[in-house]
Protein backbone atom coordinates (compact mmCIF):
# COMPACT_ATOMS: atom_id res chain seq x y z
CA UNK A 1 0.00 0.00 0.00
CA UNK A 2 2.84 2.33 0.90
CA UNK A 3 4.45 1.79 -2.48
CA UNK A 4 1.17 2.65 -4.18
CA UNK A 5 1.19 6.24 -2.90
CA UNK A 6 4.89 6.81 -3.48
CA UNK A 7 6.12 8.71 -6.49
CA UNK A 8 8.85 7.63 -8.87
CA UNK A 9 11.56 9.12 -6.67
CA UNK A 10 10.50 6.76 -3.87
CA UNK A 11 8.86 9.38 -1.65
CA UNK A 12 5.55 11.13 -1.90
CA UNK A 13 5.35 14.88 -1.38
CA UNK A 14 3.65 14.16 1.94
CA UNK A 15 6.51 11.93 3.15
CA UNK A 16 9.05 14.49 2.10
CA UNK A 17 7.15 17.28 3.90
CA UNK A 18 6.90 15.16 7.05
CA UNK A 19 10.59 14.36 6.89
CA UNK A 20 11.65 18.00 6.45
CA UNK A 21 9.29 19.05 9.26
CA UNK A 22 10.74 16.43 11.60
CA UNK A 23 14.28 17.57 10.83
CA UNK A 24 13.38 21.23 11.40
CA UNK A 25 11.68 20.41 14.70
CA UNK A 26 14.66 18.41 15.92
CA UNK A 27 17.07 21.16 14.90
CA UNK A 28 15.06 23.68 16.94
CA UNK A 29 14.63 21.24 19.81
CA UNK A 30 18.38 20.64 20.12
CA UNK A 31 18.88 24.34 20.92
CA UNK A 32 15.89 24.50 23.23
CA UNK A 33 16.92 21.33 25.09
CA UNK A 34 20.45 22.69 25.60
CA UNK A 35 19.03 26.03 26.82
CA UNK A 36 16.54 24.32 29.12
CA UNK A 37 19.19 22.05 30.62
CA UNK A 38 21.31 25.10 31.47
CA UNK A 39 18.35 27.10 32.80
CA UNK A 40 17.21 24.11 34.86
CA UNK A 41 20.42 24.28 36.87
CA UNK A 42 19.55 27.77 38.09
CA UNK A 43 23.18 28.88 38.32
CA UNK A 44 23.73 28.71 34.54
CA UNK A 45 20.32 30.14 33.70
CA UNK A 46 21.58 33.27 31.97
CA UNK A 47 23.65 31.15 29.57
CA UNK A 48 20.66 28.98 28.72
CA UNK A 49 18.20 31.74 27.89
CA UNK A 50 19.73 32.87 24.54
CA UNK A 51 20.14 29.24 23.41
CA UNK A 52 16.48 28.61 24.17
CA UNK A 53 15.37 31.74 22.31
CA UNK A 54 17.45 30.76 19.28
CA UNK A 55 15.73 27.35 19.19
CA UNK A 56 12.35 29.04 19.55
CA UNK A 57 13.24 31.35 16.68
CA UNK A 58 14.16 28.33 14.52
CA UNK A 59 10.83 26.66 15.29
CA UNK A 60 8.87 29.83 14.47
CA UNK A 61 10.75 30.18 11.20
CA UNK A 62 9.95 26.57 10.30
CA UNK A 63 6.27 27.17 11.05
CA UNK A 64 6.33 30.30 8.88
CA UNK A 65 7.88 28.26 6.05
CA UNK A 66 4.82 25.99 6.19
CA UNK A 67 6.39 22.99 7.92
CA UNK A 68 4.38 20.90 10.39
CA UNK A 69 6.05 21.72 13.66
CA UNK A 70 4.72 21.57 17.23
CA UNK A 71 2.26 24.35 18.21
CA UNK A 72 4.11 27.25 19.84
CA UNK A 73 2.00 27.17 23.02
CA UNK A 74 2.76 23.45 23.55
CA UNK A 75 6.49 24.18 23.12
CA UNK A 76 6.39 27.04 25.62
CA UNK A 77 4.35 25.13 28.23
CA UNK A 78 6.45 21.97 27.84
CA UNK A 79 9.85 23.62 28.23
CA UNK A 80 8.63 25.97 30.96
CA UNK A 81 7.35 23.04 33.01
CA UNK A 82 10.69 21.25 32.52
CA UNK A 83 12.55 24.30 33.83
CA UNK A 84 10.15 24.65 36.78
CA UNK A 85 10.52 20.96 37.69
CA UNK A 86 14.30 20.98 37.30
CA UNK A 87 14.82 24.11 39.38
CA UNK A 88 12.67 22.77 42.20
CA UNK A 89 13.99 19.20 42.09
CA UNK A 90 17.64 20.20 41.80
CA UNK A 91 17.51 22.96 44.42
CA UNK A 92 15.68 20.81 46.91
CA UNK A 93 17.73 17.68 46.17
CA UNK A 94 20.83 19.75 46.96
CA UNK A 95 19.27 20.98 50.18
CA UNK A 96 18.52 17.35 51.09
CA UNK A 97 21.66 15.53 50.02
CA UNK A 98 24.35 18.06 49.12
CA UNK A 99 23.69 20.64 51.79
CA UNK A 100 27.34 20.90 52.80
CA UNK A 101 28.63 21.41 49.27
CA UNK A 102 30.29 24.76 48.62
CA UNK A 103 27.86 25.71 45.84
CA UNK A 104 24.88 25.04 48.12
CA UNK A 105 26.33 26.88 51.09
CA UNK A 106 27.02 29.90 48.92
CA UNK A 107 23.96 30.00 46.67
CA UNK A 108 21.16 28.44 48.70
CA UNK A 109 21.99 30.12 51.97
CA UNK A 110 22.86 33.33 50.06
CA UNK A 111 19.39 33.22 48.51
CA UNK A 112 18.00 32.48 52.00
CA UNK A 113 19.71 35.53 53.49
CA UNK A 114 17.82 37.71 51.03
CA UNK A 115 14.43 36.01 50.60
CA UNK A 116 13.80 33.19 53.07
CA UNK A 117 15.27 32.89 56.57
CA UNK A 118 14.38 29.17 56.59
CA UNK A 119 17.35 28.71 54.26
CA UNK A 120 19.70 30.98 56.18
CA UNK A 121 19.31 31.03 59.96
CA UNK A 122 20.45 27.78 61.59
CA UNK A 123 21.18 26.38 58.12
CA UNK A 124 22.73 22.88 58.22
CA UNK A 125 21.90 22.46 61.91
CA UNK A 126 18.90 20.12 61.51
CA UNK A 127 19.18 16.83 63.42
CA UNK A 128 16.85 13.81 63.38
CA UNK A 129 17.55 12.27 66.78
CA UNK A 130 21.24 11.40 66.65
CA UNK A 131 21.39 11.75 62.84
CA UNK A 132 22.61 14.91 61.14
CA UNK A 133 20.24 15.90 58.33
CA UNK A 134 21.39 19.44 57.58
CA UNK A 135 19.99 21.85 55.05
CA UNK A 136 16.98 23.96 55.82
CA UNK A 137 15.62 23.49 59.31
CA UNK A 138 12.38 25.42 58.72
CA UNK A 139 9.35 23.58 60.17
CA UNK A 140 7.80 21.24 57.60
CA UNK A 141 10.27 22.11 54.87
CA UNK A 142 11.94 18.71 54.58
CA UNK A 143 8.55 16.97 54.29
CA UNK A 144 7.54 19.32 51.46
CA UNK A 145 10.86 18.77 49.71
CA UNK A 146 10.63 14.97 49.72
CA UNK A 147 6.90 14.81 48.98
CA UNK A 148 6.97 17.26 46.10
CA UNK A 149 10.15 15.98 44.42
CA UNK A 150 8.76 12.43 44.43
CA UNK A 151 5.07 13.01 43.81
CA UNK A 152 4.96 16.23 41.84
CA UNK A 153 8.09 17.56 40.19
CA UNK A 154 9.64 14.34 38.80
CA UNK A 155 6.32 13.06 37.35
CA UNK A 156 5.69 16.57 36.01
CA UNK A 157 9.10 16.57 34.32
CA UNK A 158 8.31 13.23 32.63
CA UNK A 159 4.86 14.48 31.63
CA UNK A 160 6.33 17.63 30.05
CA UNK A 161 8.71 15.51 27.96
CA UNK A 162 5.70 13.44 26.84
CA UNK A 163 3.81 16.64 26.01
CA UNK A 164 6.69 17.91 23.87
CA UNK A 165 6.63 14.59 22.01
CA UNK A 166 2.90 15.27 21.41
CA UNK A 167 1.87 12.12 23.30
CA UNK A 168 -1.58 11.80 24.82
CA UNK A 169 -0.17 10.48 28.11
CA UNK A 170 2.03 13.58 28.32
CA UNK A 171 -0.97 15.89 28.09
CA UNK A 172 -2.98 13.80 30.58
CA UNK A 173 -0.18 13.52 33.13
CA UNK A 174 0.62 17.18 32.80
CA UNK A 175 -2.99 17.94 33.73
CA UNK A 176 -2.71 15.63 36.76
CA UNK A 177 0.59 17.08 37.95
CA UNK A 178 -0.37 20.69 37.25
CA UNK A 179 -3.45 20.20 39.43
CA UNK A 180 -1.01 19.15 42.15
CA UNK A 181 0.14 22.75 41.95
CA UNK A 182 -3.05 23.56 43.83
CA UNK A 183 -1.94 21.50 46.83
CA UNK A 184 1.58 22.92 46.54
CA UNK A 185 0.46 26.55 46.51
CA UNK A 186 -2.23 26.25 49.16
CA UNK A 187 -0.20 24.05 51.53
CA UNK A 188 3.29 25.50 51.11
CA UNK A 189 2.10 29.07 51.51
CA UNK A 190 0.05 28.23 54.58
CA UNK A 191 3.17 26.68 56.07
CA UNK A 192 5.15 29.83 55.20
CA UNK A 193 2.46 31.96 56.83
CA UNK A 194 2.19 29.93 60.04
CA UNK A 195 5.97 30.01 60.42
CA UNK A 196 6.42 33.55 59.11
CA UNK A 197 8.49 34.38 62.20
CA UNK A 198 11.02 31.73 61.12
CA UNK A 199 10.94 32.42 57.39
CA UNK A 200 10.96 36.19 57.30
CA UNK A 201 12.84 37.27 60.43
CA UNK A 202 16.11 39.17 59.95
CA UNK A 203 16.51 38.79 56.21
CA UNK A 204 17.17 41.48 53.62
CA UNK A 205 13.89 41.46 51.75
CA UNK A 206 11.05 39.93 53.83
CA UNK A 207 7.64 38.89 52.40
CA UNK A 208 7.74 40.94 49.18
CA UNK A 209 11.06 39.40 48.10
CA UNK A 210 9.86 35.82 48.42
CA UNK A 211 6.66 36.55 46.50
CA UNK A 212 8.38 38.40 43.67
CA UNK A 213 10.92 35.60 43.32
CA UNK A 214 8.52 32.67 43.65
CA UNK A 215 5.28 33.78 41.99
CA UNK A 216 6.60 32.67 38.59
CA UNK A 217 6.49 29.06 39.77
CA UNK A 218 2.70 29.29 39.52
CA UNK A 219 2.82 29.19 35.71
CA UNK A 220 2.29 25.40 35.35
CA UNK A 221 -1.00 25.91 37.17
CA UNK A 222 -1.81 28.76 34.78
CA UNK A 223 -1.56 26.38 31.82
CA UNK A 224 -4.49 24.26 33.05
CA UNK A 225 -7.27 26.05 31.11
CA UNK A 226 -5.30 25.44 27.89
CA UNK A 227 -4.51 21.81 28.72
CA UNK A 228 -8.16 21.10 29.52
CA UNK A 229 -9.61 22.75 26.43
CA UNK A 230 -7.03 21.93 23.73
CA UNK A 231 -8.18 19.53 21.03
CA UNK A 232 -6.93 16.19 22.38
CA UNK A 233 -6.72 14.76 18.87
CA UNK A 234 -3.47 16.67 18.24
CA UNK A 235 -1.79 14.35 20.76
CA UNK A 236 -1.15 10.77 19.64
CA UNK A 237 -2.00 7.63 21.64
CA UNK B 1 -23.55 14.82 20.04
CA UNK B 2 -23.57 17.95 17.87
CA UNK B 3 -20.61 20.26 17.40
CA UNK B 4 -22.46 23.06 19.20
CA UNK B 5 -22.97 20.95 22.32
CA UNK B 6 -19.24 20.23 22.47
CA UNK B 7 -18.23 23.86 22.08
CA UNK B 8 -20.83 24.87 24.68
CA UNK B 9 -19.36 22.27 27.03
CA UNK B 10 -15.85 23.55 26.28
CA UNK B 11 -16.93 27.11 26.91
CA UNK B 12 -18.44 26.17 30.28
CA UNK B 13 -15.38 24.16 31.21
CA UNK B 14 -13.05 27.04 30.37
CA UNK B 15 -15.23 29.44 32.36
CA UNK B 16 -15.29 27.14 35.38
CA UNK B 17 -11.49 26.79 35.24
CA UNK B 18 -11.02 30.54 35.07
CA UNK B 19 -13.43 31.13 37.99
CA UNK B 20 -11.56 28.50 39.97
CA UNK B 21 -8.20 30.09 39.19
CA UNK B 22 -9.47 33.52 40.19
CA UNK B 23 -10.56 32.03 43.54
CA UNK B 24 -7.10 30.50 44.03
CA UNK B 25 -5.34 33.77 43.17
CA UNK B 26 -7.61 35.63 45.59
CA UNK B 27 -6.68 33.14 48.29
CA UNK B 28 -2.97 33.62 47.55
CA UNK B 29 -3.37 37.38 47.52
CA UNK B 30 -5.08 37.06 50.91
CA UNK B 31 -2.12 35.09 52.29
CA UNK B 32 0.33 37.62 50.85
CA UNK B 33 -1.57 40.54 52.41
CA UNK B 34 -1.76 38.73 55.73
CA UNK B 35 2.00 38.17 55.63
CA UNK B 36 2.48 41.88 54.91
CA UNK B 37 0.23 42.62 57.90
CA UNK B 38 2.39 40.36 60.09
CA UNK B 39 5.46 42.14 58.74
CA UNK B 40 4.01 45.53 59.65
CA UNK B 41 3.33 44.53 63.27
CA UNK B 42 6.47 42.47 63.90
CA UNK B 43 10.07 43.58 64.35
CA UNK B 44 11.46 41.72 61.34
Amino acid sequence: MTTAIRSKSGFSAYDSHQDTSKQAQWRADKWMIAGTLLMGTGVLGMLGLPLFFYGLHLQMQAAKAGLSVRPLIVTLIGYLVIIDSSLNSLGWAMDLFANHSLINRVLTSGWGAVFDGGYFWHYNELMLGPYAVGGSGAPGEKAWEIALILACFCPRLAAAIGLLQMKRWGQQWLIVTCWMGLIVWIGYNLNMTFYADVRYANITFPVLGWWIYDIFYITPFLSLPYLHTVNREIFSD
Amino acid sequence: MSKNTVSEQDRKRKKALIVFQVLLYSYLLGLFLFQLHLYSISDW
